[in-house]
């Protein structure tokens, strides 16, 4: 799966979690999804429980988010969630356990 | 077409409320059902709580086979990252898609552990889902749209949980906002069961399933009112307005099952069914602090001591970071599951006992829980029963388990915090989980008017097969309730047995919690299972 396709689904399911989305908003990958997007720490757990139903597999959210936390971000940019995807929708199968 | 079966999921209901409701005559349509039906108190797992008993109810299973241990679990055997309760926690097949392979559709509303939702031949909208991703985590696509534009009057916000109202039925609101707090709850019920009709006149489904989660949380904040044993000899006018208000719930509880039956009751089998009762909850135990009085847990220096008598069962420091690891061979993760772990080297990590004094070391551990975990005051045991996991969690799932399953002398939860002392009593009365849940049945070739001796949650699924005529997998652990049914209809009706079920594949996410996680959890606190 493309950077691009993964981009557009990303982008796709953020406004279906945001009702009053601003469609005039660009997005790029230096879009913050907290500050700028306008969701709540609450809907973290959310955002990881569509994803892997979007893309129909585990992934290390988790992991993810604590590294975010490790490194002081002070929020979570659409490129980075992006490159978490990139990386893990490769190789998260391996991550299945029976 | 009408559903085969329904069941019809009251969370955490019991006889204790539900019978001084009827004998009230606030819920004449129950009163009517149970007369026209059988009724017996329903087992629930151990420990009693929603996420592993309602994952029971769907699988025919105990939570050792079916991977849904808590609201919180370790993502695997050998992880310390704690993961929260969701579908791909099921290593067991549930009832919903047992049915779709055999030819009947199936509709769940409001099950937790249901999200991501199954793709099954039905549809399913989860529970404990905030708003904005209930659309994303129903089945199928478009399921919440769809609502939206053919159902006066649905609203997702009102559908779903909201973890901000939530939290004030445990803050201790003050008595002006009680109304408008029940009152989200009853619209909650009135919008899950819109659904319910909506969707079974649009994609009608043999086998539907709901729960009303409601009942749960104001037995957790209002047991004083609504358990009849506690009520004073002169109650005061305030008591009587809050009863009232409490009271006013479980009236539309009991207009929703009126109208269930007005709808489907000639043709359907309807099975209310509780996934535990409920009790009153007096005291609080610091199990941590007993470990560490004991020597088996050390705390990290910075965590935060809580004072004696706090009512706060846990905080953002509930897990590894809040003890030190190296110096502790036992704890307790979490408040909800009554469970302690024992550090193993090893299993998770490189610190913990050695794994040949394994065996020794729990024994020792049960004993002392048993025999030094006292009431200071009388010197009583705080704790009546401790489980092992063998015991509690027989199966595949067992060893992500807690190690000891607690049940306290009054069913309450266990707090994790730090405090000096190890007991303290509430200043209020509040409700707690209880082992014995109910279960009454009403429908084609079931029993008018009678009762049952106890049966257990992992029967339930059997039973709904056994009723909807299909094949009962043969590796299900419960069995077909054949004393709900007449003679007459077991003559006509054989059991048929099936091979085995299909395993579900539960998927481990690797590394640790991330804030976000933790303040979710803090907001779960707010529903009574964590307080």
């Amino acid at each position: 799966m493309t950077r691009e396709r993964v981009r557009h689904d990303l982008v796709e399911l953020l406004k279906d979690a945001r009702e009053d989305w601003d469609h005039s908003v660009t997005v790029t990958d230096n879009t913050g999804i907290f500050n700028e997007l306008g969701f709540e720490s609450i809907d973290a757990v959310g955002l990881s429980s569509a994803l892997e139903g979007h893309f129909e597999q585990a992934l290390p959210f988790p992991e993810f988010m604590s590294k975010a936390k490790e490194q002081n971000l002070k929020d979570i940019t659409v490129g980075q969630l992006l490159d978490f995807l990139m990386q893990n929708l490769e190789s998260s199968a391996e991550r299945k356990v029976a | 077409m009408k559903p085969q079966v329904i069941i019809f999921g009251l969370d955490g209901a019991t006889f204790t409320v539900l019978d001084d409701l009827v004998a009230r005559g606030i819920m004449p349509n129950l009163g009517k059902f149970q007369c026209e039906g059988v009724r017996g108190h329903l087992m629930s797992t151990t420990p009693p709580l929603t996420p592993l008993a309602w994952s029971s109810l769907v699988t025919g299973r105990t939570p050792g086979q079916h991977g849904v241990l808590g609201f919180m679990q370790y993502a695997n055997a050998n992880s310390t990252s704690v993961q929260l309760v969701s579908s791909r926690q099921f290593t067991a097949e549930t009832l919903w898609s047992i049915v779709n392979r055999q030819g009947k559709r199936a509709g769940s509303l409001n099950f937790v552990a249901h999200q991501p939702a199954p793709k099954i031949d039905g549809w399913v909208v989860p529970g404990w889902v905030s708003w904005r991703w209930m659309k994303r985590l129903s089945h199928p696509a478009g399921i919440i749209e769809q609502l939206k534009q053919e159902l006066p009057g649905f609203d997702v916000k009102k559908l779903a949980i909201d973890f901000e109202e939530e939290r004030k039925s445990v803050v201790g609101a003050p008595m002006d906002d009680y109304r408008s707090w029940i009152g989200l709850h009853i619209e909650r019920e009135r919008q899950w069961f819109e659904v319910l009709r909506h969707m079974m006149r649009k994609d009608p489904a043999e086998l539907i399933g709901i729960v009303f989660d409601g009942v749960d949380k104001l037995q957790h904040l209002l047991w004083y009112y609504l358990d009849p044993r506690l009520t004073p000899e002169q109650p005061e006018s305030e008591y009587l307005r809050i009863r009232d208000m409490a009271w006013d719930y479980f009236r539309t509880v009991d207009e929703l099952l009126g109208e269930t039956l007005d709808l489907y009751g000639d043709k359907s089998t309807i099975l209310i069914c509780s996934d535990h009762g409920f009790t009153a909850t007096r005291e609080v135990v610091y199990i941590n602090s007993f470990l560490e009085k004991m020597g088996y847990l050390n705390w990290k220096p910075e965590t935060e001591m809580v004072d004696d008598g706090s009512q706060e069962l846990e905080s953002g420091v509930y897990r590894h970071v809040g003890f030190d690891p190296s110096r502790t061979k036992a704890y307790a993760l979490t408040a909800s599951s009554n469970g302690i772990f024992i550090n193993v080297k090893g299993r998770r990590d490189e610190t913990g006992i050695p794994p040949q004094e394994y065996d020794a070391f729990r024994r020792e551990l049960i004993e002392a829980l048993l025999t030094k975990c006292v009431d200071p005051e009388t010197g009583e045991p705080l704790i009546s029963r401790v489980s092992t996991r063998e015991e509690a969690f027989w199966g595949p799932n067992m060893h992500n388990a807690p190690d000891l399953t607690l049940e306290l002398r009054d069913f309450g939860f266990v707090s994790v915090r730090r405090t000096n002392a190890i007991h303290a009593k509430r200043p209020t009365i509040l409700g707690t989980h209880h082992p014995e849940g109910i279960l009454i049945g009403r429908g084609p070739g079931i029993r008018s008017d009678a009762s049952i001796d106890p049966v257990w949650l992992a029967d339930i699924a059997p039973t709904v097969l056994y009723a909807m005529g299909l094949q009962i997998p043969a590796d299900l652990q419960g069995r077909v309730i054949e004393e709900l049914f007449t003679e007459e209809h077991l003559a006509r009706h054989d059991l048929s047995m099936g091979g085995a079920t299909e395993a579900a594949v539960a998927v481990a996410v690797p590394a640790g919690v991330p804030d976000e996680d933790t303040e979710i959890i803090e907001k779960m606190k707010a529903l009574g299972y964590l307080e």
